[in-house]
């Protein structure tokens, strides 16, 4: 059943916060909303939620409409039988973990003997069993978003929301949180809507990740899908690393600005215009003008940057008109002459704009 | 709609029913008694916009003057002295940081209309200060005379210079201390620090403090009442007080001039708020750091004796000179010459209207300020988060009587109450309802200003976790704006304790509360009464002040 969303849209007086967005999200599936700042993720969240007013579409959640504006249909946020996990954590600063934890069985009328065991499973489920008694000034970022995961599942909601719940934490715990959530996640078999601006993360915890721009999908996709064969140009960049080639079509097939013949084989484009999008791990370099892979396309370039990472390097590089960056295990110092080696299946064309 | 729905919208039009009573049944009696020629309620009236001619009168023209340059001159002295305490006190090495913090505290509760007795009966021309002028030092060219326009701004600046240093305490201790740490690392010296980049990062702290400070001092009654009458200097509030309750009564002109009082009242709280907004910008941050503090050097002595002297003249003295009064039969500025006696306390003690006032007081207080706390954290409820429909209107009834000075109230009031079919006339609910409504800004402000602190999703969990807005708003908004009502409460209590203006022109003989019973006893010139009871008062303020201290951390814990 899980989460649909049919061309939901939020207005704030003339501005468009969410314009038409429509997806959906059978049971077990976690899905990312990723996007920049501003681009509608989070209020698509809130909409769904019920914590703010969508002004079009329709949001049905297992099953239920919960939100129809058309029809009238507004269900509030406290009907909807959601687990939601917030940035700030959210926990209640005046309740022990255990009343925390406890509260969405207690609103709901659950008596005691019941909810104090539904409450102990989840607590033991995220490892806090052991600081059930403790305030949650007493507790560090980390066993907050621990608490706030244990609230959100405790009533075994159809639906679990993340809205960027990682964002506040430090680097090494949230790599250890992304498998935790997942873990639950899978365990529990519900569908899962999660929010975040970090694309490692949106590319590493996801089923499918949505992305967003300005209020609309620029793209639904696996990770895998997305990385490698990106739509446009703004999903390409947004995803990771990428250098764009400017190429325009003659009789030949496509050239670069300098005139280079390009080889391209996927992606599509019309007219006589595109771009060639590469990412920097498909570009190998060579000292000079050195032998290249066979069937690669070869461009001579100049190393413009270098910056040492450790397992290697990334290179700015000038090349058919165009700034691309490509990491190389190689030892070159800037203003290098280098030959670049690009596979015509690692080009993807974009629409240019 | 569900149930929860219908009682949220019912609390909401009580709230915003009730606030618009409050300010708006004053407000609209003041205006129809502005443009009547006699008081509302009075057989025989006609319209009229003579009133208004009247304020260009060559009398009321002065007033106006009187009362400006008075404002004006006590602010300024008050920025000074007490922003110069505020340094003084966090900004350098001074050694009795605490214990003056604690002394304004005091100073900042000590009514006024007390510190104005009390220097009264030193200040005036057969008062202490020229007795020892003349008896004990010869000095005959020099006569101190507290009865003029420089008293009132004397007596203004004692009493609201600890307002001043409490306002700006805040943005001098948070200040984000690398703004001065920058200075002294580009080679400002201390005394270059403070001067060209402290004081320019609090302008708007100190310019929105002036204003304040202008407006209380020119809205405020009992101290221009009790030294400006005797001495014929009259400001705005005291001429309508003179114009409503001694011949020849003019209740029209009282009307406008009261309006006239407001509209200057209302214009400035207008600017201190704008201003307030944009200095929001540009000076302080959230994060306090540690400055190393200024050494004092060889300026110490000066400073103590600033501090110190500022105590004594605004707390220690007034305090003595009240406790010598109440123990003396005839009044004597010679403690030498002095016949000593318990009197005044057994009178007090044995008086059934005293002890009817002090229970009035304890009851307007204790109820009247829960009353208002109630009130003002349903109306930051609905404003800050709720935000139904109109709440922008709400918001704006709220602030209304900020700008409106406590006799203009009363006015209003007297005027609203004699006239509608309500039994309110003459009882302390009316007294009451003008101390709410005269201070529910003060509610409003102090629970606000911690709910807006409080995360969003904090109550946005509880929904989600199933709780509708009024049950979230019950487990988890109330608990955590918990020591806000708290110190609401105690503020509107101790506010409730000292009123005067709001009162003066409502109370009737069994309504009398304790700073009026006070005043009576200073008006018939029983100086002995007046001071003992002057002193079991501020015993009481002091007490629950005693009280507060030892509650509030406790309130604290999260």
């Amino acid at each position: 059943m899980g989460i649909a969303v049919r061309d939901l849209s939020r207005h704030y007086g003339p501005v468009v916060a969410i314009g038409g967005v429509t997806f959906d999200i059978p049971d077990g599936e976690f899905v990312s909303l990723l996007g920049p700042s501003g681009c509608g993720k989070t209020t698509t969240l809130r909409c769904i939620a019920g914590l703010e007013d969508p002004t079009g579409g329709v949001i049905s959640v297992d099953g239920r409409v919960v939100s129809a504006p058309a029809d009238g249909v507004l269900v509030p946020a406290h009907e909807r039988r959601l687990g939601m996990v917030f940035q700030s954590y959210a926990v209640w600063p005046h309740m022990t973990v255990r009343e925390n934890v406890a509260f969405p069985l207690s609103v709901r009328g659950i008596g005691a003997a019941e909810a104090g065991r539904a409450v102990d499973d989840a607590l033991r489920t995220v490892g806090m069993a052991h600081l059930a008694e403790r305030h949650p000034s007493q507790l560090s970022g980390g066993q907050q978003q621990r608490v706030a995961l244990a609230r959100a599942i405790v009533g075994h909601p159809r639906v679990l929301l993340f809205d960027e719940p990682l964002s506040n934490l430090d680097a090494k715990l949230r790599e250890g949180m992304r498998g935790e959530i997942r873990r639950l996640q899978r365990r529990l078999g519900v569908a899962a809507v999660y929010v975040t601006h970090d694309r490692e993360e949106a590319l590493s915890m996801s089923d499918r990740v949505i992305v967003m721009e300005a209020g609309r999908i620029a793209q639904i996709g696996t990770p895998k899908e997305l990385y490698r064969r990106p739509r446009s140009r703004f999903v390409a960049d947004f995803v990771g690393k990428v250098g764009l080639i400017e190429l325009r079509r003659d009789e030949g097939g496509w050239r670069a600005a300098d005139g280079t013949p390009i080889r391209a084989e996927s992606g599509e484009a019309s007219g006589a215009q595109a771009i060639g999008a590469v990412r920097p791990e498909n570009i190998h370099l060579h000292p000079g003008a050195g032998a290249t892979m066979e069937g690669a396309n070869r461009l001579s370039g100049r190393i413009a940057e270098a910056q040492y990472l450790g397992p290697f390097t990334e290179y700015v590089v000038e090349a058919a008109g165009a700034t691309l960056r490509s990491y190389a295990q190689l030892d070159l110092e800037p203003g290098a002459e280098v030959t670049l080696a690009i596979a015509p299946d690692d080009i993807v064309l974009l629409p240019a704009e | 709609m569900a149930p929860s729905e219908v009682a949220l919208r019912a609390l909401y039009v009580l709230t915003f029913g009730t606030v618009l009573l409050l300010v708006l049944v004053p407000i609209s009696a003041l205006l129809y008694g502005s443009f009547r020629t006699t008081a509302p309620g009075q057989a025989g009236g006609e319209w009229t916009l003579a009133n208004y001619a009247n304020l260009a009168s060559e009398g009321v023209v002065n007033t106006i003057w009187t009362t400006l340059w008075i404002g004006l001159v006590s602010a300024a002295v008050c920025i000074v002295v007490g922003t110069a305490l505020a340094l003084i006190i966090h900004r350098t090495d001074f050694r009795w940081p605490r214990i003056m913090t604690v002394l304004i505290g005091l100073a900042f509760y000590f009514p006024s209309f007390i510190v104005a007795m009390a220097w009264i009966i030193m200040g005036s021309p057969g008062g202490v200060v020229n007795a020892i002028l003349r008896d004990a030092l010869g000095i005959e060219w020099l006569e101190v005379d507290i009865y003029s326009a420089w008293g009132i701004v004397y007596v203004t600046v004692l009493h609201q210079v600890p307002f001043v240093y409490l306002t700006v305490r805040g943005p001098i201790i948070h200040m984000d201390a690398t703004y001065e740490e920058a200075a002294r690392a580009a080679g400002a010296r201390p005394a270059q620090v403070m001067r060209r980049v402290t004081l320019p990062l609090l302008g708007y702290s100190l310019l929105s403090s002036f204003i304040l400070v202008f407006v209380l001092s020119i809205e405020q009654f009992a101290v221009p009442a009790l030294i400006g009458i005797p001495g014929q200097v009259t400001m705005l509030a005291t001429q309508l007080y003179l114009l409503v309750r001694f011949t020849p009564v003019d209740y029209g002109l009282a009307a406008a001039v009261g309006l006239a009082l407001s509209a200057i009242t209302g214009a400035a709280i207008c600017a201190q708020r704008l201003i307030t907004k944009a200095g929001r910008l540009t000076t302080v941050t959230g994060k306090a750091g540690r400055v190393a503090p200024i050494p004092l050097g060889r300026w110490r002595p000066a400073a103590n004796l600033f501090c110190f002297g500022f105590i004594t003249l605004a707390l220690l003295l007034p305090m003595v000179i009240l406790l010598y009064t109440s123990v003396l039969r005839w009044f004597t500025a010679n403690p030498f010459a002095g016949i000593y006696t318990w009197r005044n306390y057994v009178f007090m003690w044995d008086s059934a209207s005293t002890w009817a006032s002090f229970w009035n007081t304890l009851l307007v207080s204790g109820v009247g300020a829960a009353l208002g706390v109630a009130l003002g954290l349903l109306c930051s409820w609905f404003t800050l988060r709720v935000r139904p429909p109109g709440h922008r209107w709400l918001d704006f009834a709220v602030v209304l009587p900020f700008g409106v000075p406590g006799i203009v109230i009363g006015l209003g009031l007297l005027w609203s109450y004699a006239f509608l079919p309500l039994p309110l006339y003459g009882t302390l609910a009316v007294i009451v309802i003008a101390f709410v409504t005269r201070f529910l800004p003060y509610a409003t402000e102090t629970v606000g200003g911690q709910m807006v602190q409080i995360d969003r999703s904090l109550e946005e969990a509880a929904w989600v976790a199933g709780a509708n807005r009024l049950r979230a708003a019950r487990r988890i908004l109330l608990p955590l704006v918990a020591p806000s009502v708290q110190g609401a409460y105690f503020l509107l209590f101790m506010a409730f304790f000292r009123e005067i203006s709001a009162a003066i022109l409502l109370y009737a003989a069994d309504t009398k509360v304790i700073s009026i019973a006070i005043w009576s006893f200073f008006e018939q010139a029983n100086w002995g009464q007046a001071s003992a009871l002057s002193v079991a008062a501020t015993a009481v303020i002091f007490l629950v002040l005693l009280v507060i201290g030892w509650l509030v951390p406790a309130g604290r814990r999260f």
